[in-house]
């Protein structure tokens, strides 16, 4: 009995070695292990296999501009990026990534398709709302129109993000830290915010997480 | 007395020593922030909230269950170290004679985690817990002892592409469903560690929880896998953590072991999950089939041999999204005890049956300040067994200053004791209502 299970054990330790694959890794120390195998084997857990996150505390990836990625992991990596998302989850998972690595992520997901999350009954009226702060913005009060920057179709450019079927949670928050925090420095977001009232924010989250064709 | 006095001046200052070195490390480990936690945090150089649900640990987030699954294995390899340390208070409503303890301050346990990944798909998460109380020397002092608490070592594998997604595994563990990653899984459900005091007897801790009749410290091999993130299937076996095994029961007298009859004590478990939004849902049974020998007793002899057999069913809510998080368990475990010849008296063939129901919720806001309200309730058949009938509410509230220190309250108030609102207390045999034993329980628990 005794010599079976010292048999199991062994046996066991070398399915573990055997089986043990670069292209299965989950080791974010290793610069060898791939953009695509990280994406699947550590972000996947999180935001999708495809970046189309089912939970809104993960932002959607999917079809997310490159650049952003790139600009996000490196300030993350840095610290430079402070609002709850890096201490909490990012900061660690990027502290070791490779400049390489980082690239390939941010290939990986502006080449996924973004798929619209369910939405479930928003409010006709602050999706209005929305769309006319979205598309032409209220300029006597010094409101931007976010598709100036973000693309009309709020699919981004470079190194601005693409916004559309964003998790409305994840847009809310990310404009209160723009508008209130010095979390996420070094952006034109923070001028940008600053007239926007709580209304406006939850229009303009409303209608990008369902952004009607 | 003078001795007894002695003796508490001397636990006294062991606590304030303890508190002292608590705070000395805490106070070490404060400016390295985010690496100041626990062996899986450093290895992730993520926050508890990534993978404990609210910042409630143990209960798990849907991350926090992929990291378990996949063997412990995401990150890097660090140093697999860590320690945790419990602080009690009880204070039973109308203590029984002689009750050591009661409304006193006392270091309950402590225990060393080696914990963390080993290869790119073994990884492991062991437990040696210290029980400050573990020996009562009879003149009220007591002895400290330490022996092997939860171990879990894993092989697994997480294939994943646009066509599939399985993780399949292999768990060596010496405690039937810690392997679990929900928190409504037999090993998880009770949390809080108590001291091993009478006065802590009516603690939530000791309160009914569902269990496996097999108990602790053996020594099972399980498979599992998790498809598509939605259906969960486990199988494996246990037998007596002894030879090779033996370093699962390590520090655990030969009188107190749980002694298995051979290998073939399965244990099964099958679960569907599903997330949508912020939300993710459980539903899940599970089982053990287990023949032990009655504690102590000789193994040769067929006579002492019983069987435990546990259906259980189990579900498990969550609502995760900042600053809230609201969760809810539901656990409902059957046990029919078939004695052994020697336990039913030379009776051959007797059997109890125990039912065992527990619900929880819990809410938590910012990953700081939480409340929960559970209720327990476990009937049972008398043929060979005191009625077990307890029933009863526990109130928690709890305040988690930094993420690696938690601090709470709960009051346990039974409606039901031992088979009604009054009974015979099996000591004393005297007469007690179940209300007598209403707990006010106190922690403080810290992790580093």
């Amino acid at each position: 009995m005794k010599y079976r299970h010292i048999l199991l054990i062994i046996a066991m330790g070398a399915l573990g070695a055997g089986c043990s694959s670069i292209e299965n890794s989950r080791n974010l120390g290793n610069p060898n292990v791939s953009a695509k195998t990280l994406a699947a084997q550590v972000c996947s857990n999180c935001h999708g296999l495809d970046g189309n996150s089912i939970s809104p505390t993960f932002p959607r990836l999917a079809g997310q501009q490159a650049a952003y990625i790139v600009n996000q992991l490196t300030n993350f990596r840095s610290h430079q990026r402070l609002d709850p998302p890096g201490p909490e989850y990012m900061w660690g998972l990027s502290r070791h990534l490779t400049d390489e690595q980082i690239a390939g992520l941010g290939e990986y997901y502006s080449k996924q398709e973004p798929h619209r999350a369910p939405t479930t009954g928003a409010d006709p009226k602050l999706l209005a709302a929305g769309k006319e702060i979205f598309e032409k913005g209220r300029p006597e009060e010094n409101v931007i129109a976010c598709m100036a920057c973000h693309g009309p179709k709020g699919q981004g450019i470079g190194s601005f993000p693409r916004l559309a079927y964003q998790h409305a949670n994840y847009i809310a928050n990310q404009l209160d830290v723009f508008q209130n925090t010095q979390g996420r420095p070094g952006t034109p977001m923070d001028a940008v915010v600053h007239p926007l009232t709580g209304e406006d924010k939850e229009a303009i989250a409303a209608y990008l997480q369902a952004f009607p064709d | 007395m003078s001795s007894l006095k002695k003796q508490i001046q001397r636990w006294g200052l062991r606590v304030q020593a303890l508190a002292l070195g608590l705070m000395a490390i805490f106070t070490i480990l404060l400016p390295l922030d985010a690496q100041a936690l626990p062996a899986f945090a450093r290895q992730t150089g993520q926050n508890c909230v990534a993978c404990h649900a609210g910042g409630q640990f143990p209960e798990l987030t849907p991350y926090g269950r992929m990291f378990k699954m996949t063997g412990y294995t995401i990150g890097e390899r660090t140093v697999p170290v860590a320690v945790m340390g419990v602080v009690n208070y009880a204070n039973i409503a109308n203590p029984p004679a002689g009750t050591a303890k009661n409304a006193e301050v006392v270091f309950a346990t402590g225990s060393l985690f080696l914990a963390g990944k080993v290869t790119d798909n073994i990884g492991a998460f062991t437990q040696i817990t210290y029980d400050n109380f573990a020996v009562d020397n009879g003149d009220g002092s007591f002895s400290g002892h330490s022996n092997a608490d939860n171990m879990d070592f894993r092989f697994a594998n997480h294939i994943i592409n646009d066509k599939q997604d399985w993780i399949y595994g292999v768990s060596l563990n010496n405690n039937p469903s810690v392997s679990d990653p929900w928190n409504s899984a037999a090993a998880w459900m009770g949390y809080v560690p108590a001291a091993n005091l009478k006065s802590h007897q009516f603690a939530d801790p000791q309160t009914p929880f569902p269990g496996f009749g097999s108990g602790g410290n053996i020594a099972g091999l399980s498979a599992y896998l998790f498809w598509n993130k939605t259906v969960y299937a486990e199988l494996g076996s246990y037998r007596t953590a002894d030879q090779a095994f033996s370093f699962m029961s390590a520090g655990v007298a030969d009188v107190d072991m749980h002694k298995l009859d051979g290998s073939n004590n399965p244990y099964w478990r099958l679960a569907l999950s599903h997330e949508w939004g912020a939300h993710n849902l459980m539903i899940g049974t599970s089982g053990m089939i287990a023949h032990v020998y009655d504690a102590g007793t000789d193994t040769s002899d067929p006579a002492n041999l019983g069987q435990f057999r546990n259906i259980g069913i189990d579900a498990q809510y969550q609502y995760i999204l900042a600053p809230h998080t609201i969760t809810a368990q539901l656990a409902y475990m059957q046990q029919e005890t078939a004695y052994s010849d020697n336990a039913g008296g030379g009776i051959s063939g007797l059997t109890d049956m125990n039912y065992v129901s527990r619900a929880k919720v819990s809410y938590v806001y910012q990953a700081k300040y939480g409340g929960s309200l559970a209720y327990f309730n476990q009937t049972g058949t008398t043929n060979n067994q005191t009625d077990p009938a307890t029933s009863g509410f526990t109130y928690e509230a709890f305040w988690i200053p930094k993420q690696n220190i938690r601090i709470g309250a709960q009051y346990s108030a039974y409606s039901k004791y031992q088979g009604g609102s009054t009974y015979i207390d099996q000591t004393s045999l005297l007469s007690r209502n179940a209300n007598d034993n209403n707990t006010l329980f106190l922690y403080a628990w810290f992790a580093f």
